[in-house]
């Protein structure tokens, strides 16, 4: 059964974003599925989250103060990052740098300097010059997060907290065969670009000397230990004297006399009687298992792999026109994206599981944004720990193959971790800094349906706002049941609240929440 | 709400199948080679008797100050490696010499476990690493949690156990992590559930206000049974959120069943001790439960190593002795066997801050009354041509175990079962159980 215009658009926000109030629906309804789709993908036309002064100033301190605080630091940040999401006119973006994050995953375990973790988040939005180590908003020729592919790993390499996680900063011309250090190499082959097989054709993208030949064109690259301007080492810098300069034989060519070469034949790199390459099938796989569904079909990944080709014309390597054929209606990848295989199976990731949450639940119908909500208020840490417990610290990636999505998201510990982190999120008042229920309340005129018993109609308005479903005639019995069930020694001023609150408590820990 | 809530729940949602898998030939064959074996027939015990705990000393301990040379040129060329560092001869605990001959001692500060191994119960594992170190924590710890050093795995390897032994689990307490909040990789299975406990105290369903914690835990039992769709994720959400539920019920009124005794005290300043207390709670509360995991941090002593070393070794020490004395008192020492294990060792030349920083292979200990106490396998060569060239760490040389070879042990010989599809291959046995 096709999905309506209205559950597209839901799943569209849900998916391309983090999530789809029903107000938000309706005007987007208005607009109609095309004109959300371009909006999403042209997300410069709205405002980007502003830099936090505090974080800002943190980069300014001496190492040895900035060590003092930097579980500090690494909290604040959380916050930043979670705030912005969940506040962000500009979902996809967020939604894309977190892609990045768990892609080119880097962590704090493995930096000497914390700070550059905020410097690659920053460049991953496409505000951050590694040439110059200046933060702008936006960094000119940054072609993160939705850019030019090829230029992004550039941009990666370059960047500082990789260059430490993966210590190519200490990577030096050897001779012929080899780089001092491969550890880069392997991960931007493995990893970062093409994976270890073709996804399609199973068959080897590279040999172990192809990453040995790489490590030698990436000699060399490091982050310039201090600068003037700097407290830390941000900035990239190129030093000839450790650089090998070739020339190099990688995945079958000969030349080149530094990593641009290597760059290049991996992006256009073909297995033998594959049409489409390594990379456009690697990252076709990854996006569409990303917003679509978990091992989409062969024909999928190759329609998104001629995008990225450019055997249509357009440019190649362009990350945006693999998401516009994604999103947009009308072509064998969107008719999978919004077909019913995709609709609700997208187990949520800790991040999106707080953040879809804690949008949803400050949702201002009178502005029509999340408010009442700072980056440093009680309902942020919570987030930010609950999240640990749920298997997600951000910033902190288990290793550098990034996070387990999917099913592995859901296990014992983390069920139960999300089901006490909205418990403790519900019980926070808002003078102990939680969240506005009565504004939430009121706004839905729940408050009366609630004392005058309409029990039905509470739980299919909150089902419509945190599950965007009706709810099954089981589940909206056990809900309704809830509500009638006493609590005793409970007056019935507080008994209202401590349902209402107990009844989105218990709607957030239910399987339909856990799912986008 | 009934103990049976999850079996009924497979049941009726047909979901046997599905978890079960491919596996079931599998585990069919075990069960059969199991139950075939000269060895389970020898042993008085059952397989499904028998308890394993491990003990991860996390950030990669110093095997050579834990296990000291005592004669011949290895502990010449300790001291002179380690002008600063040395565990002076007189402070080390004689336990005896390896293979090759060289005298062999425990840190002074390992009085308690030096007790247990003098009554048969410990068997000092030597050398044990795997080729081609990696000496990151990450990958190394990633390599020693699958049994994979290739780093393709991405199972655990008591994980691949339970998986080919138990692939349709109805107990959710068949393996237990007490090893913070985020499960262990060695625990990660394709089809068994494992809980990351933590500590159990807060291995709970919090709910607030506490007189609707029955109304509510009524309403998300509803909803995790609920048949309205059949979507495949969403069943195995709700089989997961009932599992986390009874294994939440299970342990909660089973820790009751232990009481403690004053004779025995873990020592509250002991995290490691704190951690076997709860295991010894779990044991006592005979909830089916055959492997737990516990850790104990701060072996990367990359400075100021030795007063830091000797604290981690007595609580490591202290901790193992109190252990098992309770199992001793619970009867269930014969029934427990205990492994420790470190990512790697670490160099033998001291860093210019006292430390030392990463190496490659160390010693491991096995630990229970059914253990064959002994030195196996010789302290690693310190001679120059026998350390890693500019490292100056120990090769993995001829001398060296694969860490797999202790794996394979466990499971061949503890837990009876084949350990070649577990491990991807046949490992040598070792002479210790």
């Amino acid at each position: 059964m096709p999905l309506d215009e209205y559950d597209k658009i839901a799943h569209l926000l849900r998916r391309a974003g983090f999530t789809a109030h029903p107000d938000e629906l309706e005007a987007a309804t208005a607009r109609g599925l095309q004109a959300v789709v371009e909006d999403l993908l042209n997300f410069e036309r709205f405002p980007d989250v502003p830099p936090d002064p505090e974080i800002l100033a943190a980069l300014d301190q001496s190492q040895d103060t900035f060590n003092r605080m930097r579980g500090d630091f690494l909290n604040r940040l959380t916050r930043w990052w979670l705030h912005a999401m969940a506040t962000t006119p500009r979902p996809l973006q967020e939604k894309m740098v977190l892609f990045w994050h768990g892609l080119f995953a880097t962590s704090v375990a493995g930096l000497e300097f914390w700070q550059q973790i905020y410097l690659q988040n920053e460049n991953f939005r496409g505000n951050f010059d590694p040439d110059t180590g200046q933060l702008l908003r936006p960094a000119p020729g940054n072609p993160f997060p939705v850019g030019n592919f090829r230029r992004m790993l550039e941009y990666l390499s370059k960047d500082p907290a990789m260059l430490y996680w993966l210590d190519n900063q200490f990577n030096v011309k050897k001779n012929n065969e080899v780089g001092s250090n491969e550890n880069y190499a392997r991960e931007l082959h493995e990893l970062f670009s093409m994976g270890v097989e073709d996804v399609v054709a199973k068959v080897p993208n590279y040999t172990e000397r192809d990453i040995r030949q790489a490590s030698r064109a990436l000699t060399g690259w490091r982050v310039l230990p201090r600068s003037a301007n700097f407290t830390f080492p941000r900035v990239f810098s190129f030093d000839p004297t450790r650089h090998d300069f070739g020339p190099y034989e990688h995945l079958g060519k000969r030349g080149g006399n530094n990593a641009d070469f290597i760059f290049d034949n991996i992006v256009r790199h073909r297995n033998p009687g594959q049409k489409q390459s390594a990379v456009g099938r690697f990252l076709g796989y990854r996006l569409f298992t990303f917003f679509g569904y978990e091992d989409p079909e062969p024909e999928i990944i190759n329609a998104l792999a001629d995008v990225f080709d450019g055997a249509h014309g357009g440019e190649p390597f362009n990350i945006r026109n693999m998401l516009r054929t994604i999103f947009t209606p009308g072509n064998l990848v969107s008719e999978a994206f919004y077909s019913e295989r995709a609709f609700r199976a997208r187990v949520k990731s800790p991040t999106e599981y707080v953040v879809s949450l804690v949008r949803l639940l400050t949702f201002d119908r009178a502005t029509s944004r999340p408010e009442g909500i700072s980056s440093s208020s009680a309902v942020m840490r919570l987030l930010s720990n609950g999240m640990v417990q749920m298997g997600q610290q951000l910033f902190a990636p288990p290793d550098v193959s990034g996070w387990r999505e999917g099913l592995a998201w859901i296990s014992t510990t983390s069920v139960l971790a999300r089901f006490n982190f909205a418990n403790d999120i519900l019980a926070l008042q808002v003078n102990q800094g939680g969240i506005d229920l009565t504004r939430l309340m009121t706004q839905a005129r729940l408050q009366e349906a609630l004392q005058q018993r309409r029990y039905g109609e509470v739980v299919d308005f909150l089902a419509r706002l945190l599950w965007q479903i009706p709810p099954s005639a089981e589940a909206r019995e056990a809900l309704i049941g809830y509500l009638q069930a006493p609590i005793p020694n409970t007056s019935e001023s507080t008994l209202v609240s401590q349902k209402i609150r107990g009844l989105i408590h218990l709607m957030l820990a239910a399987p339909d929440f856990q799912l986008s | 709400m009934s103990k049976t809530t999850r079996r009924e729940f497979i049941k009726k949602s047909g979901m046997m199948a599905l978890s079960v898998g491919l596996s079931q030939q599998a585990f069919w064959r075990h069960v059969r080679a199991a139950s075939e074996s000269v060895l389970t027939q020898a042993a008085a015990l059952s397989p499904a008797d028998r308890i394993l705990v491990v003990i991860q000393l996390d950030g990669g301990n110093d095997g050579l100050n834990t296990v000291i040379p005592l004669s011949g040129s290895a502990a010449s060329l300790y001291r002179q490696y380690r002008p600063t560092l040395a565990i002076p001869e007189t402070n080390a605990l004689p336990i005896g010499t390896d293979a090759a001959g060289t005298l062999l001692g425990f840190h002074r500060n390992m009085q308690p476990l030096k007790e247990l191994y003098d009554r048969g119960y410990v068997a000092v594992i030597q050398s044990v690493g795997y080729p081609n170190p990696n000496r990151s924590h990450f990958a190394s710890q990633d390599i020693w949690h699958t049994g994979d050093p290739e780093g393709r795995k991405r199972t655990g390897w008591l994980g691949r156990y339970l998986d080919v032994t138990s692939p349709s689990a109805e107990n959710p307490l068949l393996a237990v992590s007490l090893a913070g909040t985020r499960l262990p990789l060695t625990l990660h299975a394709e089809h068994v559930l494992v809980p990351a406990v933590g500590s159990v105290a807060n291995y709970q369903f919090r709910t607030q206000p506490p007189g609707d914690h029955q109304n509510k835990i009524r309403a998300f039992l509803a909803l995790n049974r609920e048949t309205a769709s059949d979507h495949v994720l969403r069943k195995q959400i709700q089989l997961v959120a009932l599992d986390t539920y009874e294994s939440v019920e299970r342990l909660q009124s089973g820790i009751q069943r232990y009481t403690s005794d004053p004779a025995i005290t873990y020592n509250p300043q002991n995290s490691l001790a704190q951690a076997l207390r709860q295991v010894a709670q779990i044991l006592a509360a005979t909830l089916g439960t055959r492997i737990l995991y516990v850790s104990i941090g701060g072996f990367d002593t990359h400075q100021s190593q030795a007063n830091t070393h000797a604290t981690l070794l007595a609580r490591l020490s202290e901790a193992v002795a109190t252990f098992h004395a309770d199992l001793v008192r619970l009867g269930l020492d014969d029934r427990v066997l205990i492994m420790t294990w470190s990512e790697f060792g670490r160099k033998v030349t001291e860093n210019g801050n006292q430390g030392t920083d990463h190496g490659t292979v160390g010693p491991q200990f096995l630990i229970g009354t059914r253990v064959k106490g002994r030195i196996v396998g010789e302290h690693p060569s310190l001679r120059p041509e026998d350390l890693n060239p500019g490292l100056s760490d120990p090769k993995f040389s001829a001398r060296a175990i694969d860490f797999r070879s202790i794996y394979a042990t466990i499971l061949e010989k503890w837990f009876l079962v084949d350990s070649r599809e577990i491990l991807g291959g046949g490992f040598e046995l070792l002479d210790i159980l």
